[in-house]
């Protein structure tokens, strides 16, 4: 012990023991040296990789869709956070049970194929981490499904477009489906605008998942469109349109009232309509809009070109005494005759009217005798410079440009059918862009429906624009605006459709302190199925203005198939313009032009026996009128066949199911914590169409029979469509459990056909 | 042993426990230690004077100067590492406090929304149309409507002189 105490400390260590030492300190040290290079070098990626998943949250922010908005700021579309409902199907002990316990709540809608417990049931038994319930559903679904406490239930905020006005101007806003695309209409046209631009939110969270810093990039809200439309006058149109329909049990009908001055379109109402905020219940057959897309032979309104191109050309005065050759004509072998009452009128002036008196018996004859005299050319150059035959630009999808035969097309007896209306196909926005024409001195003003957007107003914010009427035109012109006719022929026409509604057929049209001027028409429609006239169906319209002098506001009013009492534009339109005209002049406090009438007087005038505006029989070459075509743009709607609008929304919304939710709506979404993959919006759907019930259907190549595919694997499925020249959009996977068309439907050959597949 | 443990007991007898006791004490218990590990060999001391006089702290300005740039250094290390944490902290807790009000944000901002539908769904026509027919109103006849600067009369364009009553229907 006292000799080991008495050793010196400084006695050296053995040299092989050191060496050990500090060879194992050394490999110590390189393998924890190693192991960290290991770690933060060559796998740096995957633990910072890592640690952002622990650490923080990435969502994409879904952006808010611009709002629609009238031209008094009445927001028409706007878009506000719902709840959506979403499982952790992992979490869930029951989910049979669980299905059913949602869908007693959720399946408000019994057309809503989602929301069945069997379909919430397949979602959940398909997928382990993530399945919708339900999405975009009401508060108090979402708070009684949040007071049944279930595991494995979560709550999602989503962006869902509304519709406050419901119905109104359906057809003009169009629709959106569950994931934000636009679907018809502004909400189609403008999608992109409208959709605004994704945005990306980077969260750190601590352990508690409360979020203590973000790094954003905003999403950018979409932009918001003031359109020309007046909520108010469009309200009183589609009013008086239900009320029409009731009265004359029409398929279908339109209202466009426009301002005479600027071209802008303050009401597009069209019935049968639908309800934007329904979207189980739109068929495509509704998000038709004949306004734009759909044309009709006009009949006697398309006097109004006749005679003002007549005037212009110096042909006839509105004095010119007109032979009406007993009320016929023959026209290179085709008799075009007048109606009864216009051949009494006529025999009793001795077969010898005025122009302006032809104009208010609506005498075919004196028509056909203009456009003779004037030739096929002239007359062609006024028609295109009215606007037919062309696009008007309207900021509206699927827009045709109409049916109109350039003179090198025209047959013999074409001469003796356009003048009065036939033998040519226009939209009722072609028609009141030529009233207004006539209205507002000779100037056509190409008609709109956007007023303005967010990013033109100043400084980014709207400001109203109430509609008050204009007494002159804009200057300088608008982009596309022409003259057509001169001052005074415009006025000269002005008195003679004041005429058509004081003495003529359109005395039904009369309003009560304003004066008007008008011109009724009524023309057979054209059976689809058979390609020529029917016998029992008509078209009948009335266009006109108010007031006279200095007008406010242009209407036209189409019909489309009325019931038997009111074929006639005199008796199943005007009588909507006597409304309609009255109701939004008063509104607008456009002063009174003329004395008012008592009540008594205006009953009186009511009960007037008026000659109607009886439509010619048979009166145009309708194969050439076919034909014609084949001579459109190949994105004409008369061209495009009918696509399967429906089925695309379906298998949107199907998708909308399948995937996880595309993009979050901010931070308070945090609850759901889930990792949104970029999805970019699907293409818009194809326009709407469906040509089998509108005026004019043309076959434009070669058709092929849908075949049915329900029940076959993919592989033959898409076989058969290549032997036939189909192509298919694939939905699912699985067998085929749905199609559109349905099988048996003619379709042209390349049309893109909708399957879609179940397991 | 037994002797130091005699003596201890000697001096407690006597009850001298002072500071010269103490010393005493101390003394002797030395010289006993140096007895007993002596033994019977006598013991020789000699005493060596060491003069530390000489030994004077030289001024060293540069190290002063080191010493006090380190410690300023060491001051402001320290300090920036408070501030770096105080602010560190501190920006965690506004983190949490601006994320708060983001979400208050976007909360009102929501319901802002949310009261815009409402309003745009309570004014629609179609609505107030309903009500108004609801407690028996009617639509105003021609004339009935007297607009106060929706027109502007000072247009140019012509307008017909007119005096019209308005016609009051009696309804009910």
């Amino acid at each position: 012990m006292s000799r080991s105490f008495k050793q010196p400390l400084s006695a050296p260590i053995p040299r092989l023991r050191f060496v050990v030492l500090i060879a194992i300190l050394a490999v110590w040290v390189a393998i924890i040296a190693a192991r960290l290079v290991w770690l933060q070098v060559f796998r740096h990626a995957e633990y910072a990789e890592r640690e952002h998943r622990q650490q923080e949250r990435s969502f994409q922010i879904a952006p808010r869709r611009g709002m629609l908005y009238d031209r008094d700021l009445n927001p028409l579309a706007m878009t506000v956070l719902v709840d959506s409902i979403f499982a952790v199907p992992s979490e869930i002990q029951n989910k049979q049970a669980t299905a059913r316990q949602l869908a007693k709540i959720v399946h408000q809608d019994a057309d809503d194929p989602y929301t069945t417990a069997r379909d919430i049931d397949g979602r959940l038994q398909r997928s382990r981490d993530f399945a919708w319930v339900a999405r975009k559903v009401d508060a108090p679904v979402a708070a009684r499904v949040r007071a049944l406490h279930l595991k494995g239930i979560y709550f999602q905020k989503e962006f869902k477009r509304f519709y406050p006005d419901n119905e109104l101007a359906a057809q003009v806003l169009g629709y959106v489906s569950m994931d934000d695309n636009g679907l018809g209409g502004i909400e189609r046209r403008f999608d992109a605008a409208l959709h605004g631009t994704t945005g990306r939110v980077r969260m750190a969270v601590d352990a508690r998942r409360r979020s203590y810093s973000s790094v954003e990039r905003d999403p950018k809200a979409g932009e918001n469109l003031v359109l020309t439309i007046d909520d108010h006058i469009q309200y009183m149109a589609e009013k008086a349109l239900d009320a029409n329909m009731q009265r004359t049990h029409a398929q279908r009908g339109t209202i466009v009232v426009q301002d005479p001055n600027t071209g802008q379109i303050l009401a597009l109402a069209i019935r049968p309509t639908f309800d934007p905020n329904d979207i189980h219940h739109i068929r495509s057959s509704m998000l038709r809009d004949p306004a734009v897309s759909d044309v009709y032979e006009p009949g006697s309104v398309f006097k109004l070109v006749t005679y003002s191109a007549g005037l212009q050309t110096h042909v006839i005065t509105p004095d010119s005494m007109l032979p009406t050759l007993g009320g016929q004509i023959n026209v290179a072998g085709r008799i075009v005759h007048d109606d009864r009452d216009a051949i009494i009128y006529e025999s009793h002036r001795h077969n010898v009217l005025t122009a302006t008196q032809a104009l208010e018996q609506s005498s075919d004859v004196a028509a056909v005798e203009i456009g003779e005299r004037m030739g096929k050319d002239r007359f062609y150059r006024y028609i295109r410079a009215f606007g037919f035959g062309r696009r008007t630009g309207i900021e509206l999808p699927a827009e045709t440009a109409g049916l109109l035969k350039p003179p090198a097309r025209w047959t013999a007896t074409t001469i003796g059918s356009i003048p009065m209306g036939y033998e040519i196909g226009v939209t009722p926005i072609q028609v009141v862009t030529m009233v207004s024409t006539i209205a507002n001195g000779g100037v056509y003003l190409p008609p709109h429906i956007v007023l303005k957007n967010s990013l033109e107003a100043k400084g980014g914010k709207l400001v109203p624009a109430a509609f008050h009427p204009e007494h002159d035109l804009p200057d300088p012109l608008p982009p596309g605006a022409h003259r057509v006719i001169s001052t005074l022929t415009a006025a000269e026409m002005r008195k003679m459709m004041e005429g058509v509604v004081l003495q003529g057929t359109g005395i039904p049209a009369q309003l009560n302190g304003y004066s008007a001027a008008g011109k009724t028409g009524t023309a057979e429609k054209i059976d689809p199925r058979t390609h020529t006239y029917s016998k029992r169906l008509y078209v009948a319209s009335f266009a006109g203005f108010a007031p006279v002098n200095d007008p406010a506001i242009s209407i036209v009013i189409v019909m489309d198939a009325p019931a038997y009492r009111f074929h006639f534009g005199t008796q199943a339109s005007a009588p909507v313009f006597h409304q309609l005209a009255q109701e939004i002049l008063e509104y607008l406090g456009v002063p009174h032009d003329e004395p008012l009438k008592s009540t008594k007087q205006m009953e009186e005038i009511a009960k007037a026996r008026v000659g109607g505006d009886a439509p010619q029989e048979h009166a145009a070459d309708l194969s050439s009128l076919f034909d014609e075509v084949n001579h459109l743009p190949a994105d004409d709607p008369l061209r495009v066949a009918a696509q399967p609008v429906q089925a695309n929304a379906d298998a949107d919304e199907a998708r909308a199911y399948r995937q996880p939710a595309t993009a979050g709506v901010g931070k308070m979404s945090i609850e759901s914590a889930i990792e949104s993959p970029a999805a970019g919006p699907s293409p818009p759907a194809p326009a709407p169409q469906d040509l089998a019930s509108s005026g004019v259907l043309a076959g434009t190549g070669p058709s092929v029979t849908m075949p049915g595919f329900v029940g076959e694997p993919m592989r033959r499925v898409v076989a058969t469509a290549a032997n036939l020249g189909l192509n298919v959009r694939v939905y699912g996977d699985g067998v085929a459990a749905a199609q559109a068309p349905p099988p048996g439907t003619r379709i042209p050959a390349g049309t893109t056909v909708v399957v879609r597949f179940h397991p | 042993m037994a002797t130091v443990r005699v003596a201890i007991e000697g001096f407690r007898e006597k009850g001298q426990w002072s500071a010269e006791a103490i010393t005493d004490h101390n003394r002797w218990l030395f010289a006993a230690q140096q007895r007993a590990r002596r033994g019977p060999t006598p013991e020789v001391f000699f005493d060596k004077r060491l003069d530390n006089s000489r030994l004077v702290k030289a001024d060293d300005p540069v190290r002063q100067r080191e010493m006090r740039s380190f410690a300023v250094a060491t001051v402001f290390f320290f300090a920036l590492l408070m501030v770096y944490s105080w602010q560190h902290f501190s920006s965690i807790e506004y983190g949490y406090h601006i994320q708060t009000e983001k979400a208050q944000l976007q909360h009102l901002q929501d319901e802002n929304h949310q009261l815009g539908l409402t309003e745009a769904q309570l004014s629609r026509s179609s609505r107030i149309d309903h009500l108004a027919q609801q407690i028996g109103m009617e639509p105003p006849q021609p004339g009935q409507i007297v607009s106060q600067g929706i027109m502007d009369v000072n247009s140019n364009a012509p307008v017909l002189a007119s005096v019209t009553l308005p016609v009051v229907s009696s309804s009910r």
